[in-house]
């Protein structure tokens, strides 16, 4: 191919290299967490590289060398992540090459290419956070870029980088409203197209579909939210806040698992005598996992979702992106009595059982004359002896429920449910353990609750003949004066719990507490306008301006009409070039305008002396004033130029000027 | 893309901007053409495709900025359109040149409004792409180089003013009707016999020619084209009206540029020889005139009487064998 020479407008500047290669670095800069360390250090390379070759241009790499770069970045995303699936191996490869770019910018028109690019990488890194400090930081970025391309395009006299950097501002601000309008309005998709394979996500915190000792209580140490509650009935107190997660059947002693009648998907008996039910909405952070937390018996089934037999709500997909649902659940009700099947796996009973446990449940099972008594037998036992709750529980052998019920009685809830619900196994109870949150932090400047990872919790269902399924929690049973606030206080900060008595006296400790309740309402508000923002808040929108019959084509139509609407707003504001009227030519028009009112229009042909000689023909009484301003205004226009001073005598005599109808003589023209 | 390739009959479809009465063209709404350029194009695939994936993700952030960059790039097609309207157009022609030089126009732009014009071009095949800001209220001008292949008058029909402002994502442009031209003068020969002298001898000429004394010769009346500097100012206070002092070395050393006294194959041929031999003796500093079939001009001195005689060769017409600028005056 014969090399084409570049005419010199088209040839880059250093600086607009320069402004580039520090534009996409600062757009990287925020992705680097989330990608290998070894996508790091090769685009660290290139642009250690680019910014040596603005100083020593022989440094760019020729055809071969940059063939041979972009097969060494190819081969590092690929060995990176094993393979093309995911979004993270899809972003690496995406920020490798553009980063290459920055090792071919012959014309502008690479440069524009690549800053158009950086738009495209800020979306990608929207798939892995989606904070608003991000957006805003990467929003900074986008009009750095706009103001990048401003500059490249050129012609901006004689400041090109303060106009540039205005255009940008100025273009950004305009296009705003627009951008409102499009968001609102643009119709959504309710399911994804296409997966781009699975992402193993690392990191994402939330409770798992296993119980194991020591699960629960390392989950309680990360700070993270969970979910939020809005209720629209009066909220029930702390202690009932049951979230139920995933129920888990089976057990081989250590480990509880869903087994797989859980799974069976079938209808789920209906709750009989469920009264009072509490509405609320519920904005679940992503978990990567299918279940859908509600407050204990959910009675209606999101959009979605559906319910399984033992009342655990499941979506459809796995929850990547925070989602938003309201519920009608119950506090008190009656389930309807499980199938043989269901009883029998509520009984299975693991391995390892010793000798004293048999022992102790069937010593209960004498003493009880029902099977509730012989629950409550269970609860006192964890009440009377010396059983202490707390984080910091010694970490269990191969028989961890015998192990925590005689010998160390130091534990976490998980270690109280476990063992519980094989005690009641042991003693005929069918019975299971079911995961989830308790609580909840009222946010009184939200208006909602905050569930914390801290509030993860894990409790015992057993089945109990005359009522269903009954929730027990053997935390709860636990005295007082033996739960551990201390380590908890010192591993929790002072975030509220149900559980622990934490303090809070100290002043700075409150301050802080309100400084996160405020944090936390503007993070809802981002979730629930920007974030959260659905096709039904978009048709729930259409209904509220009566359209909501058109749905879909209501939409489309609205988005049109808005969106022109909109556009020719913006236009008519700040696109139009006013003409330019000299700003003491204006007043003169206006004394000239004032006259005409009384009779006295100025001709075409009269100067303003010869109009002003007519004036005081005409109207003696008017004289001094017009007089007073020619005498200003005819030096200033003509002469010397527009001296501000000048300008607002002839503003303030104008202003004052009021001339009435002559009623004696009627001017003769 | 669509700059250079737009063949002549497409190109006659557009509509021009029209040439006021002052010689003055304003861009009105409906002579401004729009199109995406390739970044434009580019920029416009990059969006499609940040929509469609944030789409699928429902990743609502992500659409966010979609729509930013979107409105973005509409509000600024706006501005390339706006930024075009309403600016007026003049052309000079420049100074003569000689033919297979390249004759110069100036296009002056003017914003009459109070914006700021930026990114004004007018393209043009030789002259390196050149890119202006026009202030409000304002004007600024733009040379623009024209290749002249024959002597006469060079026109510029028409011209292309272009904008890309502010993002380079479209291009808008109209087409203005000028009526500008410029004189290009014949091409010189390389070589040219020496000329007949009216009088005097040829020896004494060609020694004293070239040494040039700017001896005080005598006034004449002034002439259009007379330098300031040569005007005779004190005559001048004295009221004795506008009075030109004489310089120059050689009395007596009239040389006749004739067309008859030349030969050559053709008349252009003819032309060209006349116009080395003006060339000759303009350096020369001599005296000389110019008779052409129909037209003579007077034994003359200076760069305004060469120029004369320039003009004269450069308009001449000779199967009418009349002058254009007789004809016209």
């Amino acid at each position: 191919m014969p090399k084409r020479t570049t005419p010199s407008i088209e040839r880059p500047e250093r600086t607009q290299v320069l402004w580039l290669t520090l534009l996409l670095l600062a757009a990287y800069v925020p992705l680097a967490p989330h990608l290998a360390w070894q996508i790091s250090a090769f685009v660290a390379l290139l642009f250690a590289l680019r910014i040596a070759a603005i100083r020593w241009p022989a440094l760019i790499p020729g055809a071969w060398g940059l063939v041979v770069l972009t097969l060494i970045g190819v081969a590092n995303a690929l060995s990176t992540y094993e393979g093309w699936s995911g979004q993270s191996a899809g972003a690496a490869l995406f920020v490798s090459m553009l980063v290459l770019k920055l090792m071919e910018l012959r014309r502008k028109e690479d440069l524009r290419l690549a800053t158009t690019l950086i738009g495209f990488l800020a979306v990608v890194q929207f798939l892995f956070d989606q904070s608003p400090w991000l957006a805003v930081y990467l929003g900074a970025v986008a009009v750095a870029g706009l103001a990048l391309l401003v500059d490249l395009n050129g012609g901006l006299g004689d400041t090109p980088g303060r106009a540039a950097m205005g255009i940008a501002v100025r273009v950004s601000v305009q296009a705003i409203p627009l951008t409102l309008v499009l968001f609102l309005l643009f119709p959504r998709l309710s399911a994804p197209l296409w997966h781009l394979g699975t992402d193993p996500r690392k990191g994402t915190t939330g409770i798992s579909d296993t119980l194991e000792p020591g699960a629960i209580s390392e989950l309680v140490l990360n700070g993270e939210l969970a979910f939020r509650v809005r209720f629209e009935t009066p909220p029930p107190d702390a202690n009932q806040l049951y979230w139920r997660g995933p129920v888990l059947w089976q057990t081989d002693g250590r480990r509880w698992s869903a087994g797989a009648e859980a799974m069976a998907a079938g209808p789920a008996g209906a709750l009989q005598d469920a009264s009072r039910p509490i509405r609320y909405e519920l904005t679940l952070e992503p978990t990567d996992q299918r279940w859908l937390f509600a407050l204990d018996r959910p009675v209606s089934v999101p959009e979605g979702a559906f319910l399984t037999p033992d009342h655990r709500l499941l979506a459809r997909h796995p929850i990547s992106t925070p989602r938003r649902y309201r519920m009608l659940s119950a506090l008190r009700y009656r389930t309807a009595l499980p199938d043989r099947a269901g009883r029998e796996a509520g009984l299975q009973i693991p391995d390892n059982v010793t000798h004293r446990m048999r022992r102790l449940a069937e010593d209960w099972r004498s003493q009880a004359d029902n099977d509730w008594d012989l629950v409550e037998l269970g609860l006192r036992f964890f009440n009377r002896e010396a059983f202490h709750y707390t984080l910091l529980a010694p970490r269990l052998g191969p028989n961890p429920a015998d192990e925590f019920l005689f010998e160390t009685r130091r534990g976490f809830c998980e270690h109280y449910a476990s063992s519980f619900a094989i005690l009641m196994r042991l003693a005929g109870i069918p019975s299971r353990v079911v995961l989830g949150y308790l609580g909840g932090e009222p946010n009184p400047v939200g208006g909602y609750h905050m569930v914390w990872q801290s509030d993860a919790h894990a409790w015992v269902e057993v089945l109990i003949e005359d009522r269903g399924w009954v929730r027990v929690d053997p935390t709860a049973a636990v005295d007082p004066s033996r739960v551990d606030n201390g380590s908890a206080s010192r591993m929790l900060g002072s975030g509220a719990s149900v559980r622990f008595t934490l303090e809070q006296n100290d002043a700075i400790a409150r301050l802080a507490r309100n400084l996160r309740l405020l944090a936390d309402s503007l993070d809802a508000a981002w979730q629930d306008w920007v974030l959260g923002f659905s096709m039904e808040d978009q048709l729930s929108l259409l209904k509220w301006l009566r359209l909501g019959g058109a749905r879909e084509y209501g939409l489309a139509a609205l988005l049109l009409v808005a969106f022109s609407l909109t556009l020719s707003i913006v236009l008519l504001v700040s696109l139009r070039d006013r003409p330019r009227v000299d700003p003491l030519e204006a007043e003169y028009a206006r004394l000239c305008r004032r006259l005409a009112r009384v009779g006295l229009e100025r001709r075409p042909n009269e100067g303003p002396w010869n109009y002003g000689s007519r004036v005081r023909a005409q109207r003696p009484d008017l004289a001094p004033t017009v007089d007073r301003f020619l005498r200003l205004y005819v030096p200033a226009r003509y002469g010397r130029g527009c001296d501000p001073e000048i300008h607002r005598a002839l503003m303030s005599l104008v202003r004052g000027f009021r001339p009435g109808v002559d009623k004696g003589a009627r001017p003769d023209c | 893309m669509w700059r250079s390739s737009s063949p002549k009959a497409l190109s006659s479809l557009f509509r021009r901007v029209p040439r006021g009465l002052n010689g003055v063209a304003r861009v009105g709404r409906r002579q401004v053409y729009i199109l995406p350029t390739r970044s434009g194009l580019s920029f416009a695939a990059v969006l499609l495709v940040m929509l469609l994936g944030s789409l699928n993700f429902q990743n609502n952030l992500g659409l966010l900025f979609t729509f930013f960059l979107a409105s973005v790039g509409l509000v600024a097609m706006h501005h390339t359109w706006f930024n075009l309207l309403g600016i007026s157009i003049r052309v000079r022609g420049g100074p003569p040149v000689f033919a297979g030089g390249e004759a110069s126009f100036d296009v002056v732009i003017g914003s009459d409004g109070q914006r700021t014009r930026f990114d004004i071009r007018v393209p043009a095949r030789r002259v390196s792409q050149q890119s202006i800001a026009v202030p409000g209220g304002d004007q600024r001008t733009i040379r623009v180089g024209l290749p002249a292949a024959r002597r006469g008058l060079q026109a510029l029909d028409e011209l292309t003013v272009e904008t890309r402002y502010p993002l380079h994502l479209f291009r808008a442009w109209c087409y203005a009707e000028t009526d500008a031209t410029t004189l290009v003068y014949p091409k010189p020969a390389e070589q040219a016999p020496e000329p007949d002298r009216a009088a005097g001898d040829n020896q004494r000429c060609a020694l004293q020619g070239r040494l040039g004394t700017d001896d005080y010769l005598g006034p004449r009346a002034y002439r259009n084209g007379d330098s300031p500097r040569q005007i005779d100012w004190k005559a001048f206070a004295r009221e004795r009206g506008l009075v030109v002092k004489q310089f120059g070395g050689e009395e007596g050393e009239d040389v006749w540029i004739d067309w008859s006294k030349v030969t050559a194959p053709d008349a252009e041929a003819r032309i060209s020889l006349l116009t080395r031999q003006l060339l000759d003796a303009g350096e020369a500093r001599a005296r000389f005139g110019l008779r052409l079939p129909g037209i003579e001009e007077g034994l003359g001195r200076g760069r305004a009487h060469l120029q004369r005689c320039l003009a004269r060769l450069a308009l001449y017409d000779h199967a009418q064998a009349n002058d254009p600028l007789d004809r016209a005056s």
